[in-house]
């Protein structure tokens, strides 16, 4: 190898492809997300530069705030409810009792293949006043008054979709521990059972420590999963009924192409990555003095 | 024996096999209520919302599939998702196969500068790449879903690979060198047969996230001759949203080819997701 590793060029070469596609259409984007958040700009005529002035405004934008608190419920239902679950479903499958079915985790990681667009189009008939599941289930139970419009409910609406969120993606944190404990050797899974430890609290104890970075790997993508819910919110409410189910991304995407403002949009953008990445180091932080 | 079993069993392991059959039931009827329901007439649906078709209206299908235009759809979603997947794979696994194998300087820096892909919130970049996507000339265009396609799978797909191919041995190049294989012979006919299954995997990672897309195309796409099938299904549903049954058979004909090839591919995708995940 040492005659090939002289010829540099041929490194530079390979790697350039795909660095220059990376680039260009991941990393610039952002930079440039910054630099337009710093004009006043309808995306059309000469850009008018602003300053700051578009984050004085952000600062003082109610809406906004609503947004990143939204973005916030997500990340808490997501990070509270799919690991914890996630985690519950892998060690149940990992053990004696479920290992045979496979069954479990083919359907448990089902929707997480399906297209968000098909999941939001299915939960929101299932929401549905008139013949959606769940009013039709209350009204079968002679619960009629509980009935309701759950995505028109401002109180509710957001809840009602941070529970189709973990439906969706507790699947593939499953998957992830489960890779992880296969990783473990069984022989300390089966001390565990010798010593007593059959019962789930004891092997949680066991197992949780042991794939601990694993689990601490899974909240950064669960956090960064969070904050890039999108999909779901743009077909199931649109942020409404009254922006009480505005995020970030949704905020962003209604200021630049439904107002035209974006400049103002990119300044939201900014504001999602400076969150985004915020939240990742602290939970890293906080996760690191845990493990000490 | 089956009863032996049951009595040696404690009651809490009855308990967990309660709670995963629940769970399991919470996973699959949304998707068996919806299919059901497809087969109905709206006022059937409204009248009966759980249970079988008295008469399974196959002619929802027809609609649907004439209505929401599906066919081209189907065409463009394939041929987006089929090219950029291939074009990730090749331009992935050339970096990774240079980034796994090889010493320079630079190495640490691009390797996190490659995983930082991974967190980065896609839609701060709809808007710059909206614009920069006009500046270009490319919004409206067969190619322009395969940049950003390939562009925010890479970083996965390098992980993945690169992961891979950590694990082979270093007399790999060396058998090649002695062979008289060039750099890329030692790619191509060594580390690429070599790499089968981190392919297979990182293909179907990528055809399902490229597959499922939604926000790019909503941005980059407005031609409805371009659009494909998660963009015209959600158009569909806006248009339609007074016909449910027909709303269904539309989401059935586009769910059950993506959950038949979940169940035909699992086995290679629930391996190789464990392998990119554990390292990260």
């Amino acid at each position: 190898m040492e005659i090939l590793l002289r010829r540099k060029w041929i490194i530079a070469a390979g790697l350039l492809p795909a660095l220059l596609i990376y680039t260009l259409f991941s990393v610039y984007p952002i930079l440039s997300s910054i630099y337009f958040s710093l004009f006043k700009w309808d995306g059309f005529s000469p850009k008018q530069w602003h300053g700051l002035q578009n984050y004085v405004n952000l600062i003082g934008d109610g809406v906004f705030w609503q947004s990143i608190r939204n973005n916030l419920y997500f990340v808490l239902f997501s990070v509270l409810g799919e690991i914890p679950l996630g985690l519950y479903l892998a060690i149940m499958l990992n053990g004696k009792l479920f290992r045979r079915d496979g069954i479990f985790r083919t359907v448990f990681f089902m929707p997480v293949v399906i297209s968000t667009i098909v999941v939001s189009l299915i939960w929101n008939m299932f929401y549905n006043y008139q013949f959606g599941l769940v009013n039709t289930a209350l009204r079968a139970f002679g619960l009629d008054h509980w009935a309701q419009n759950w995505l028109g409910n401002p109180k509710l609406a957001i809840f009602v979709l941070c529970i189709v969120v973990v439906w969706q993606y507790t699947g593939l944190y499953m998957v992830i521990f489960l890779a992880a404990l296969q990783n473990v050797p069984s022989e300390v899974l089966e001390a565990a059972e010798l010593d007593g430890a059959v019962g789930f609290k004891r092997t949680w104890n066991i197992v949780v420590p042991i794939i601990a970075d694993t689990i601490f790997a899974s909240v950064v993508l669960c956090i960064s999963g969070a904050l890039r819910a999108f999909d779901l919110i743009f077909i199931m409410t649109n942020g409404g009924p009254n922006h009480s189910t505005e995020v970030g991304a949704t905020y962003m995407f209604a200021q630049t192409f439904n107002s035209m403002k974006y400049g103002y949009g990119s300044a939201i953008s900014t504001a999602i990555i400076i969150i985004s990445f915020g939240l990742i180091m602290i939970s890293q932080f906080m996760m690191r003095s845990l493990k000490r | 024996m089956v009863q032996r079993l049951l009595l040696k069993r404690p009651l809490s392991a009855h308990i967990h096999r309660l709670v995963l059959l629940l769970l399991l039931a919470v996973n699959i009827y949304p998707l068996l209520w919806m299919i059901l329901n497809s087969l109905k007439t709206e006022q059937e649906l409204s009248m009966n919302p759980f249970g079988v078709a008295r008469k399974p209206m196959w002619s929802n299908y027809i609609e649907a599939w004439k209505v929401a235009k599906l066919g081209p759809y189907l065409v463009n979603s394939i041929t987006v998702t089929l090219a950029s997947v291939v074009l990730t794979l090749l331009v992935g696994a050339l970096a990774a196969f240079f980034l796994s194998r090889f010493e320079f300087k630079s190495k640490g820096f691009l390797l996190v500068y490659f995983t930082f892909g991974m967190l980065i919130p896609i839609h701060a970049t709809l808007v710059p790449l909206f614009i920069e996507m006009r500046t270009f000339n490319l919004l409206d265009n067969r190619l322009t879903l395969l940049f950003p396609y390939t562009a925010f799978n890479l970083p996965i797909t390098i992980f993945i690979l690169a992961g891979f191919m950590n694990a082979f041995p270093k007399e790999v190049e060396e058998a090649g060198i002695v062979d008289g294989c060039s750099v890329m012979g030692v790619f191509g006919r060594l580390i690429i047969p070599m790499l089968t299954p981190a392919l297979a995997t990182a293909f179907i990672i990528n055809f399902l996230n490229n597959w499922n897309e939604f926000s790019f195309a909503l941005v980059l796409i407005s031609d409805s001759a371009l659009k494909t099938l998660p963009l015209g299904l959600a158009n569909f549903a806006g248009q339609y949203n007074r016909s449910y049954t027909l709303q269904m058979a539309g989401l059935t004909i586009v769910l059950v080819p993506t959950l038949l090839f979940y169940l035909s591919v699992q086995k290679y995708l629930t391996a190789g997701m464990t392998a990119g995940a554990v390292k990260g």
